[in-house]
């Protein structure tokens, strides 16, 4: 592996000097940040104006046949008691902004709320002060606890065992779940720069020049793992200010606390957890690159993105299968199958329904397939590589010596 | 040397003596740049074996090679100098002195005030010439040129001409894959014709001239190649 850190150092730079990488590395967070801050701006103003709805005052008439709106109530808020089709008519007529109508069967039958137009956003100020009204009147007749009961403010804490031992299987799977989630991400960011990252010796016509200076393996190499430090910076540019962001502003915007330390570590979970992401991670890279190499342009290449990220992250629509049903031939199927494996082994290994057998059957395939593709890899790159204006064939690709 | 069920060099043998200067001939398609790929392991050879210095050619090996391919392309959109300080480093020089060397280089055919300029900003004729300048900047024991003055003006061909006879007066083996004949009459010592795989004629220029009733190369060459024509037209 001679001139590996030369490669990796040019690599790096060059990737670094780009404005793209620095356009996706700092747009996604940005993006996200505003995406976020639009969410809870928007749902903020929403609420607030809702409330102001709520206390809005405008002239409104009232029916009650289902007795259950407190009269006391009505008179705080200077509504009238009309029957209902003369509430109709004066909000036809425009002698009141408002009219509702409680049915007397309100578990079978809605509210009925009638007004002056104000306005898309205005209009939903009949259904607030209807439901507030009525929502007011029936928790002023119950005590502290049957409110709470209405509102869904219980709570439940839930303590569980395996063997004898307290067991929680939610926070079990935040750690091995790390890798399910870096495994997504180093796929979707960096994929389609794997795919198309021997292509550019090709396009460029510079193989030859390569191919006299230095291995193919040392430079497909030197590419993967620049590309996997790359990754990781791209990661601590999203996580860092996602931390900041976190520590500055979490009492300000009601974020539950963060303890780490009292998160369970299952180290041999994680370990696994570790050596599925490595390997699929290696075989898809090696079969990114095999993809690259076998064609002569990045856009050729670019057309079997597709293909690649349905075999990756097309196990992920039967998430729930794979947690509720793991001896199911599917999901045996899905998870042993190399180019669909990574996602279902590590989400089962995530959420704890992994058999020993299966992790014993698994992790080889993924090494052995790694191995296999990253040899074809660079065989290809070695002796196809200089086939610049077609595709080779899979025959081709297998028989290259 | 076959792909598919086509011999592209069929049963050739020649060798190359340390420090000559070594014409490798032929029309199109008659084999030279696939026997200088198969030597540098590029292609591997269906049969037989291509030896440098004894051995087959390995980028780990010992000889300083500079090869100058006739696919001509260099990594576009990185910078001059950026690009001849890594091929530099990858021939086993330090940063610094890939730096000196690319700079000297650079200044020498013009082009100092194009080493912070991307590569698809020069012309064909100025990329060649980075080209070349890495392919001599590690001084190499060998020197492989395909076809080196493809796309280069009269004074730039003259300057290449220049630059090749400094490593051979520096000792350097020379191995010039043309079709100017001009080149070969001022540069090579010896030289192998190749025709449909095979050696047409094979030894020191003036042998191959004296074989031929002492006539100039370029009548050598038609001779030969205009034969093949006539063989396929009859064909």
């Amino acid at each position: 592996m001679h001139n590996l850190g030369t490669v990796m150092r040019f690599e790096i730079t060059r990737t670094l000097k780009k404005k793209s990488f620095w356009i996706m590395a700092l747009g996604f967070p940005v993006l996200m940040g505003a995406i976020f801050a639009i969410i809870y701006f928007s749902n903020q103003s929403t609420s607030d104006a809702s409330k102001q709805l709520q206390s809005e005052h405008f002239s409104l008439e009232v029916t009650d046949d289902s007795h259950l709106v407190s009269k006391q109530l009505i008179a705080t808020v200077n509504a009238k008691v009309v029957a209902k089709q003369q509430g109709i008519e004066d909000v036809k007529a425009g002698k009141v902004d408002g009219y509702i109508y409680y049915p007397a069967d309100l578990a079978h039958r809605s509210i009925e709320a009638y007004g002056q137009d104000v306005g898309v956003f205005k209009n939903d100020r009949y259904e607030s002060v209807a439901k507030y009204l009525l929502s007011t009147s029936v928790e002023s007749s119950v005590n502290e606890q049957v409110r709470a009961v209405i509102a869904g403010k219980t709570s439940a804490d839930v303590s569980t065992y395996r063997d004898g031992m307290p067991y929680d299987s939610t926070m079990q799977m935040i750690f091995p779940g790390v890798f399910l989630v870096l495994f997504y991400f180093l796929i979707a960011f960096f994929g389609n720069q794997m795919l198309t990252s021997t292509t550019e010796e090709k396009e460029n016509r510079v193989i030859e020049m390569i191919l006299t200076t230095i291995e193919a393996r040392t430079l497909i190499v030197g590419k993967i793992i620049s590309l996997v430090l790359l990754a990781l910076l791209q990661a601590v540019i999203i996580i860092v200010p996602a931390l900041l962001g976190y520590l500055l502003l979490h009492d300000h915007l009601h974020l539950p606390a963060l303890d780490l330390s009292s998160l369970p570590v299952n180290w041999p979970r994680i370990g696994v957890g570790f050596a599925i992401f490595a390997l699929g991670f290696i075989m898809f890279t090696g079969f990114l690159v095999l993809i690259g190499a076998s064609v002569p342009t990045a856009k050729e290449a670019s057309q079997f993105f597709g293909m690649v990220m349905i075999l990756i992250f097309g196990p992920l629509y039967a998430a729930s299968l794979f947690v509720s049903s793991p001896d199911s031939g599917l999901v045996r199927f899905l998870s042993l199958f190399p180019l669909t494996a990574p996602i279902p082994l590590l989400l089962r290994n995530a959420v704890g329904n992994l058999a020993p057998w299966e992790i014993a059957v698994a992790l080889p395939i993924l090494a052995l397939t790694g191995l296999i593709m990253l040899a074809l890899a660079v065989r290809v790159f070695r002796f196809g590589a200089l086939e610049y204006s077609r595709k080779l064939s899979i025959k081709e690709i297998l028989s290259l010596k | 040397m076959q792909f598919g069920s086509v011999k592209v060099i069929n049963n050739l043998s020649f060798s190359v003596k340390k420090g000559e200067t070594f014409g490798l001939l032929g029309s199109n398609g008659s084999g030279k740049t696939t026997t200088i790929r198969a030597l540098l392991g590029i292609y591997p050879p269906t049969s037989g074996e291509l030896l440098v210095e004894g051995k087959p050619y390995s980028v780990a090996g010992d000889v300083r090679l500079g090869y100058l391919p006739e696919e001509r392309g260099l990594y576009k959109k990185e910078s001059v100098i950026d690009t001849m300080v890594y091929f530099g480093q990858l021939k086993g020089l330090s940063r610094d002195d890939a730096r000196n060397e690319a700079t000297a280089f650079l200044e020498r055919v013009g082009l100092a005030d194009k080493a912070k300029t991307r590569l698809d900003k020069l012309s064909g004729g100025q990329q060649q010439k980075v080209q070349l300048g890495i392919t001599i900047m590690d001084k190499p024991d060998l020197l492989i040129l395909d076809e080196p003055t493809k796309g280069f003006d009269p004074v730039n061909r003259r300057l290449l001409m220049n630059i090749i006879e400094e490593h051979q007066k520096k000792g350097a083996t020379v191995i010039l894959v043309t079709h100017q004949m001009e080149e070969v009459e001022r540069l090579c010592d010896r030289i192998i014709l190749l025709k449909d795989g095979k050696a047409a004629a094979y030894g020191t220029v003036s042998d191959v001239r004296k074989a031929h009733d002492g006539k100039s190369l370029d009548d050598i060459f038609i001779e030969i190649y205009g034969e093949a024509d006539k063989e396929a037209d009859n064909a």
